[in-house]
């Protein structure tokens, strides 16, 4: 019983983060943009519990509209390569040979770079913005889809019901479509959790360093960024949203970890 | 199963094709910058002929093929070309730079193993007790908290707080061994902190997978004391998944240190990195892009080297 309780508090993190990002404009908070020279640098407060920022604009409307972006990066990147790379890695496990190489060795390519400095000399070409910095994860992210999806295929085609399937005639397509790739999908579901807490890490820490969101759209990273100046005098701008990234990350961990027990009857429990 | 060299030398071969593979997209992702490389790095000062010479200095007009192939040959030599905007060879300022970064991935690393395979070994050695709950959550926030954010905490609490340790800029070991020491105990604790998360997590992962086995239930029947167990017998079972994971994890420092560096003013490649990308300087982006990442897929390659000349079993996939 005990080891349902945390991918359970997991899961709820997740959907309290999207219930909170999409009702967002109808919650009774400060505009996350209205400038207040008054209250600038205002300690948390009862009204304003995440305190103010040196603009004296609300940290907590900042830190709920960051979570948009966060959220909206992390899962635009994590839709994009699962749409890139499971059918790279289904053809490439279902055809071996020639076919394999050919999509999987470039994919290494991607594979061989840590994934911060891949996604940094990408923005570097594509220049800043939200969208631009989700095209950058999903290219980051493509060759890990497509292995697991391709390890998926490789472990299931030699299956005696997929053979039986191919002895009663079964298309091609019928065959990696309805008989294999069904389970490739849980294996992926795990990986886009984990993937959704690296993007949400990654896109902090690119507009942390000025090359992933542009200034005006609140992001976590560039409200850190911008705290840095202040943290002495101010230092709720740097406690806050780093709390926040750490919240969201620590939620979809939880739910990998326990979509990975739940999902997988094999695995050892525990580990 | 091949012998243990043939095992070596087959992993090198793969090697050079990825080698080649990075060079290829680092270059040609360069090339992919929209507009003129050599309008956007003159800027507003651009004239005709200040744009002419500078494609004439760069080998711009040349087909694509052939400027990669002169690239690839001077890396080759060790010769990376000139930088944009001070004229300066690029291996130089990569030279100057990569001792900082390595002593930080250093320390980095030491941190990471003195933390993290304690942690696994007391939780694993008594599963479900409370030290084995604490190092599954110590475990878990650990990999769940921003690197960056957790240097500027470490950086409010002990340095501008209690003002025990300086907070940024770099002294060379070679000038001030001491100095250079203190600057670099933040740094590689930022770094350290959540990789020792992930490795005492999977120490303990290990552990308890050799605990369970036979010999130790063996030698737990023939009266040996737990102490003696542990070392004697679960350690060195567990050591091997424990080194590897250890490997894996210098090569995600080298991509994590382009922040730490920033948050530290550290001068190593991976600020070089940075730098160079906000001021747009291609070349030099293109040149560390590639060295940080030789460095991470070598790393790796060795980890994977020595895990198989360790454990046979390996040699045999």
């Amino acid at each position: 019983m005990r080891r349902r309780r945390l991918p359970l508090a997991g899961l709820g993190i997740v959907l309290a983060l999207a219930v909170l990002t999409v009702l967002a404009p109808a919650l009774p908070l400060g505009s996350p943009t209205d400038i207040a020279k008054d209250l600038a640098l205002r300690g948390p407060t009862v009204t304003e519990p995440f305190g103010m920022d040196d603009l004296g604009r609300s940290i907590l409307s900042r830190v709920v509209y960051a979570y948009r972006i966060s959220l909206g990066v992390a899962v635009t990147a994590a839709v994009l390569a699962v749409l890139i790379g499971a059918p790279l890695g289904l053809v490439a496990g279902y055809c071996e040979g020639l076919a394999d190489q050919l999509i999987m060795r470039p994919l290494d390519v991607l594979m061989a770079f840590p994934a911060v400095l891949l996604a940094i000399a990408l923005m570097s070409v594509f220049g800043t913005g939200a969208v631009l910095l989700s095209v950058a994860l999903a290219i980051v992210y493509t060759p890990v889809m497509a292995r697991v999806a391709r390890a998926a295929v490789l472990a299931t085609k030699v299956e005696v019901y997929v053979d039986g399937a191919r002895a009663l005639g079964a298309t091609m397509p019928r065959l990696v479509l309805t008989h294999i790739a069904p389970n490739a999908a849980t294996p992926m579901l795990v990986q886009t959790s984990v993937l959704m807490a690296i993007g949400i890490l990654i896109e902090a820490a690119l507009s942390f360093l000025g090359v992933g969101v542009r200034p005006p759209t609140p992001s976590l990273g560039l409200m850190l960024a911008d705290g840095r100046g202040f943290m002495l005098q101010a230092p709720w701008m740097v406690v806050f949203p780093g709390l926040a990234v750490m919240l969201a990350v620590l939620g979809f961990n939880m739910l990998a970890d326990g979509l990975r027990d739940w999902l997988d009857p094999q695995a050892p429990a525990g580990r | 199963m091949s012998s243990p060299w043939t095992f070596a030398a087959r992993r090198l071969l793969l090697a050079a094709p990825l080698l080649l593979g990075m060079s290829i997209l680092v270059f040609g992702l360069m090339r992919l910058v929209p507009g003129d490389p050599a309008v956007v790095v003159l800027g507003y000062k651009a004239t005709p002929e200040g744009v002419r010479a500078l494609r004439e200095a760069f080998h711009l007009d040349e087909p694509v093929a052939q400027q990669y192939l002169r690239w690839l040959a001077g890396v080759l030599r060790g010769d990376f070309g000139l930088d944009f905007r001070q004229n300066e060879p690029i291996g130089r300022m990569i030279l100057e730079r990569l001792p900082v970064t390595l002593e930080l991935t250093l320390l980095a690393t030491l941190c990471t193993a003195l933390l993290g395979i304690p942690l696994g070994l007391v939780g694993g050695a008594r599963r479900h007790g409370f030290a084995d709950r604490a190092t599954l959550a110590i475990g878990l926030v650990g990999v769940s908290i921003p690197d960056f954010w957790l240097g500027i905490m470490l950086m409010l609490g002990l340095s501008l707080g209690a003002g025990l340790l300086p907070s940024g800029g770099f002294v060379p070991l070679g000038e001030a061994p001491l100095d250079n020491l203190l600057h670099l105990v933040l740094p590689a604790l930022t770094l350290a902190l959540s990789r020792a998360a992930v490795l005492g997590r999977l120490s303990r992962a290990a552990v308890l997978d050799v605990v369970q086995r036979g010999f130790v239930q063996f030698a737990r029947a023939k009266g040996l004391a737990e102490r003696a167990i542990l070392f004697r017998h679960v350690l060195p079972n567990a050591a091997i998944p424990i080194v590897t994971v250890l490997g894996l994890q210098i090569g995600y420092m080298l991509g994590g240190a382009i922040v730490v560096e920033m948050i530290f003013t550290l001068p190593g490649v991976g600020r070089l990195t940075l730098d160079a990308v906000l001021e747009r300087n291609y070349p030099v982006v293109q040149s560390t892009v590639l060295v940080i990442g030789a460095m991470f897929m070598l790393v790796n390659l060795a980890t994977d080297i020595v895990y198989g000349l360790i454990d046979p079993r390996v040699r045999r996939r």
